[in-house]
């Protein structure tokens, strides 16, 4: 009797060991899953950096891409092009907005000045917005369509294509 | 009756010190500062890894640690902080988990060794004792020699 | 040149180890002590292959061959040398090559030490061994080649990583740990050939103890040195933040600790066969299970090398490893049924068992915590976190219970105990305990973390001194020597005894440390101007100057230095830093770290900007932190002194007294 019994031992141990080993290889530890998406733009009142008042209900029934971006930020120069890319090709159609994250509003103006100012509003975070949106740190993309209600994220720098894919999830497709 | 008197002095000595050291402890944080310090120390940095946010010197850290101070100040209770940040960045940002499981466990695990442990005692009090192993045969002892002597080599 | 020379090196090895196993396996089965010589003569030649392929890793990085993707990867034409030869094991291929040549070292010295004794057994451990070192080949062969190519060859590598090639130290943990964590294949090697052959006797566990605390030593070691690293380097202040990195070394040390300690008991009173034998296997399973958490990228931490392909085969190698193991031991449980002597519930023995039961406990909140994450995530999806104060909370007073066996369980005889013995042995220390911590309250300790621990500590610590004190005196009456000639007489006699009361009185020292540091820690910050200062406990810090300047050693790195004066009860000048390496994102932090005997300061630059004459500072003042690197040293000095080849051995085969039942074998000196 013990002596069948104990065997059962190794397949109750074995297996879920193999499953929990096999199940998580390939998932990124480091990405967080968004709490915010397909929920609605959380309100704000921003001054911009160029003394302006922007708030959310000025995003209200137009697609928006909010990008945090700071001066001291690496990734975020590499970014840039791609933002200035869709502000010229598809700037009629989707709101860009950018967010100063933790940063002296001084120094990210510079920034503005060397890598290129795009014309869209640039907003002075307090880091409460940052915090609302969840960000885990620049840059950090998302996607809100007409209604108000963020569809996509994109951790780290953007690309073309994660770009046109966050696009297409608020309604923009560029041809 | 000996016998039990004596690990009873020796908890009850245990527990009387621990006693003190508690009543000599400060009580729990009254002040805001230490209350944001005991939060901050319980959410994780999101854009560092395995530190708190009490730890933590990045943007979004700070940016955290200054938003529960601001949160508390507005008369939040420590729960309501908390509950803040998981409903921005998820159940992740708690080091210490929520699920009730993360704290059950453990205690069932050494509950178990414990239990397998006074079983173990008095199972072989009880039991009769089962005949001696031959004493080491000589090619054993020889080899047990050997193995002093390479020790030393 | 070198890369097809490294590469076939590790080619013919992985062709070695499997004839090797081929070797041992005939050689068991037919008893061919020619088929078990030319394993033996493989194992060896893997090794020196191994040894081949290494320096050519390493002349490769010093010569900046980029052609090498792992060298381009790890290294740029500014390296320095010293950081070009530690990239061997700083990043993942080059870590592996470094543990198959520590394995295969490890190995071949085993083989070779015990060439001509425990014929029965030697085979089978050979076998472990070659199919372990094959499984390091052949990952080597297949998904984390460090030979791999590189077309076209860029003009410039990427550099090591930032966090790496920052402090000296990093030099010195990773190989220490590596050494422990490759030496624990031995007791499992031994474990599965005293399962095949049925030898799982006093023999075995001679052996497999010794065997274990040697690797245990470098383990520990390793351990205390990874958290100085931390330390030293992560710039938050702290050394252990029960990362899962941190984590996977852990796990195989509470194991292993756990069975050097019912090894102890099995050894004495006979019983316990299975159990020691279960740990043998967890300890070398959990080995693996650290490499997997560390290699796969399943988890994020500072230490995890980045995600790769050799995931899969590291979750294939804990399965076959476990399976192996334990098949083995429930294919002997009928064998194995111990014959254990009834211990009074007050006695050594329930001491030691209770010592297990702890560890046991402590290896599974660990494991458990550390795996949590990913059991949700693979269940659910969900994200959690589970840190540094769910691990606190749980096993500090796992750590206390522990450290109160660890003063009563050595000064408790074995068998069971009287009133009597008790109150001689324990009266004194407790009434020495109560009056530290009593003066601990004067100096203004407070609370249950750091008082406990003292009165824990400081009473294991009584015990431990009377017990050496009263058996000197005891030996100087009957000899006539005087007290100090007799103490070091009677600690090199039993060397295991006095060595392990050293390593409990450097463990002492460390809880007493880690409690003080970890809830006695003041901090401040602030951005002061040149000339200004800011108070933190008890120090006044001056900032004199912000400089910015390119490394001496590595141009390509710039440095931003804040110059600070401190005064207090101690007084001089610290520097401390944030550099710019090129292939990272963020600043790595150079804290600046003034190391007194009762409190460090510790100062991290946060931001600093020299043209304004600004810096802003993080300034810890975290007490006792020295007494942990200190008492981790006299770990080290305590088992190294345990296990130390003594001139003057006897065998002593003590014949079994009628009550306890079964023979206890003690090899003295050993």
């Amino acid at each position: 009797m013990r002596s069948n019994l104990r065997w059962l031992l190794l397949p109750a141990l074995l297996l879920p060991l193999g499953w929990l080993l096999f199940v998580n290889i390939g998932a990124d530890p480091r990405t967080i899953p968004s709490q915010i998406i397909c929920r609605s733009l959380p309100a704000f009142s921003l001054t911009t950096l160029d003394g302006d008042t922007f708030t959310d209900a000025d995003l209200a029934g137009r697609p928006a891409v909010i990008n945090f971006w700071a001066s001291w930020c690496g990734p975020c120069v590499a970014e840039h092009p791609v933002l200035l890319d869709v502000a010229s090709v598809a700037g009629g159609s989707v709101q860009l907005v950018g967010v100063v994250y933790q940063d002296r509003p001084a120094s990210a103006a510079g920034w503005l000045r060397r890598y290129g100012d795009g014309g869209w509003p640039d907003l002075v975070d307090d880091g409460n917005l940052a915090l609302d949106f969840g960000v885990t740190g620049p840059p950090e993309t998302y996607f809100v369509d007409a209604d108000g209600i963020v569809r996509d994220r994109v951790v780290g720098p953007l690309t073309t294509q994660s770009m046109r894919d966050g696009l297409h999830e608020i309604g923009v497709d560029l041809s | 009756m000996k016998r039990l008197a004596v690990p009873v002095v020796l908890v009850a000595a245990v527990l009387g010190v621990g006693l003190v050291a508690f009543l000599a402890a400060p009580s729990a944080p009254t002040s805001g500062a230490a209350a944001a310090a005991g939060i901050a120390a319980d959410l994780r940095c999101p854009d560092c890894q395995s530190l708190s946010v009490a730890e933590s010197r990045t943007a979004a850290s700070a940016a955290i640690r200054a938003e529960i101070v601001a949160q508390l100040d507005a008369g939040r209770t420590p729960d309501e902080v908390r509950q803040h940040f998981v409903d921005r960045y998820g159940a992740w940002i708690l080091l210490r988990p929520a699920l009730p499981l993360a704290w059950i466990a453990p205690l069932l695990a050494l509950a178990a060794g414990v239990a397998w442990l006074g079983w173990w005692i008095s199972d072989r009090r009880t039991r009769p004792l089962p005949p001696a192993p031959p004493a080491p045969d000589a090619a054993t002892r020889r080899r047990l020699a050997d193995e002093a002597e390479a020790l030393d080599a | 040149m070198l890369p097809t020379i490294g590469h076939a090196a590790i080619v013919v090895a992985l062709a070695l180890t499997l004839y090797a196993a081929l070797a041992f396996w005939l050689g068991a089965r037919r008893n061919d002590r020619a088929a078990v010589a030319s394993g033996r003569a493989a194992m060896t030649g893997a090794f020196a292959l191994t040894a081949i392929a290494s320096v050519a890793l390493m002349a490769s990085l010093l010569t900046h061959d980029f052609s090498i993707a792992y060298v381009a990867r790890n290294n740029a034409t500014t390296t320095p040398p010293f950081y070009s030869v530690i990239s061997l094991w700083a990043a993942l291929e080059g870590s592996i090559l470094f543990w198959a040549l520590l394995l295969t070292g490890w190995s071949a010295l085993l083989l070779h030490r015990y060439r001509d004794r425990h014929a029965e057994l030697m085979p089978w451990v050979g076998l472990t061994l070659a199919l372990g070192s094959a499984f390091f080949f052949a990952v080597m062969t297949w998904p984390g080649n460090p030979f791999e190519r590189l077309t076209p060859v860029p003009g410039e590598g990427n550099g090591p990583n930032a966090l790496l090639q920052n402090n000296p130290f990093m030099g010195l943990h990773p190989p220490l740990l590596y050494l422990g964590y490759t030496g624990m294949a031995i007791p499992f090697a031994f474990g599965m050939a005293a399962l095949v052959t049925g030898r799982t006797g006093p023999e075995w566990l001679a052996i497999v103890r010794r065997w274990t605390v040697i690797p245990w030593i470098f383990l520990t070691a390793g351990i205390v040195a990874g958290a100085w690293w931390s330390y030293e380097v992560l710039g938050w202040g702290g050394y252990w933040a029960w990362d899962p990195v941190e984590n996977a070394a852990l796990l195989p040390w509470l194991t292993a600790t756990a069975f050097i300690h019912s090894s102890m008991v099995a050894e004495r009173r006979g019983g316990l066969r299975t159990w020691t034998m279960a740990l043998v296997v967890f300890t070398y399973v959990l080995t693996l299970v650290g490499t997997f958490l560390t290699r796969s990228g399943v988890v994020a931490s500072v230490h995890a090398f980045t995600a790769s392909a050799i995931g899969p085969w590291f979750a294939v190698a804990i399965l076959v490893a476990l399976a192996g193991g334990l098949g083995l031991l429930l294919w002997r449980l009928p064998n194995l049924a111990d014959r254990d002597v009834a211990p009074n519930a007050v006695s050594r023995e329930s001491a030691f068992l209770l010592n297990n039961v702890l560890f046991l406990g402590l290896t599974f909140v660990v494991l458990f915590g550390t795996l949590l994450p990913m059991i949700v995530e693979g269940a659910t999806g969900d994200r959690i976190s589970v840190g540094a104060p769910y691990f606190n909370a749980i096993n500090a007073p796992l750590f206390g219970a522990l450290l109160f066996l660890m003063g009563i369980g050595p000064a408790l005889p074995w068998g069971g105990a009287s009133w009597r013995t008790i109150r001689d042995r324990f009266g004194g220390p407790l009434l020495l305990a109560v009056g530290a911590a009593l003066v601990g309250v004067l100096l203004g300790m407070r609370g249950l973390p750091q008082l406990g621990t003292l009165f824990l500590a400081i009473l294991v610590l009584g015990i431990l001194g009377d017990e050496l004190i009263r058996g000197a005196r005891s030996r100087g009456r009957s000899r006539g020597e005087t007290p100090p000639t007799a103490a070091w007489r009677l600690a090199t006699r039993n060397r295991r005894r006095y060595g392990g009361y050293v390593v409990h009185a450097g463990i002492c020292v460390m809880a007493i440390a880690v409690a003080v540091s970890a809830t006695g820690a003041s901090q401040a910050s602030a951005t002061l101007h040149i000339g200004e200062s800011m108070k933190v406990g008890g120090y006044t810090l001056t900032l004199r100057d912000v400089v910015v300047e390119p490394l001496r050693d590595d141009p390509r790195v710039t440095e931003t230095r804040a110059e600070l004066d401190y005064r207090g009860s101690q007084s001089g000048a610290l520097v401390t830093a944030q550099r710019d390496y090129p292939n990272s994102t963020t600043p790595i932090a150079t804290p600046g770290v003034r190391t007194f005997a009762t409190e460090d300061l510790y100062v991290t630059l946060l931001q600093a900007d020299a043209s304004g004459g600004t810096a802003s500072l993080q300034v810890f003042r975290n007490p006792l932190v020295a007494w942990i690197w200190l008492g981790g040293f006299v770990v080290v000095v305590g088992a190294v002194f345990a296990v130390w080849p003594d001139r003057r051995r006897a065998v002593v085969v003590a014949p079994a007294p009628a009550r306890e039942a079964p023979a206890s074998v003690q090899v003295t000196g050993a």
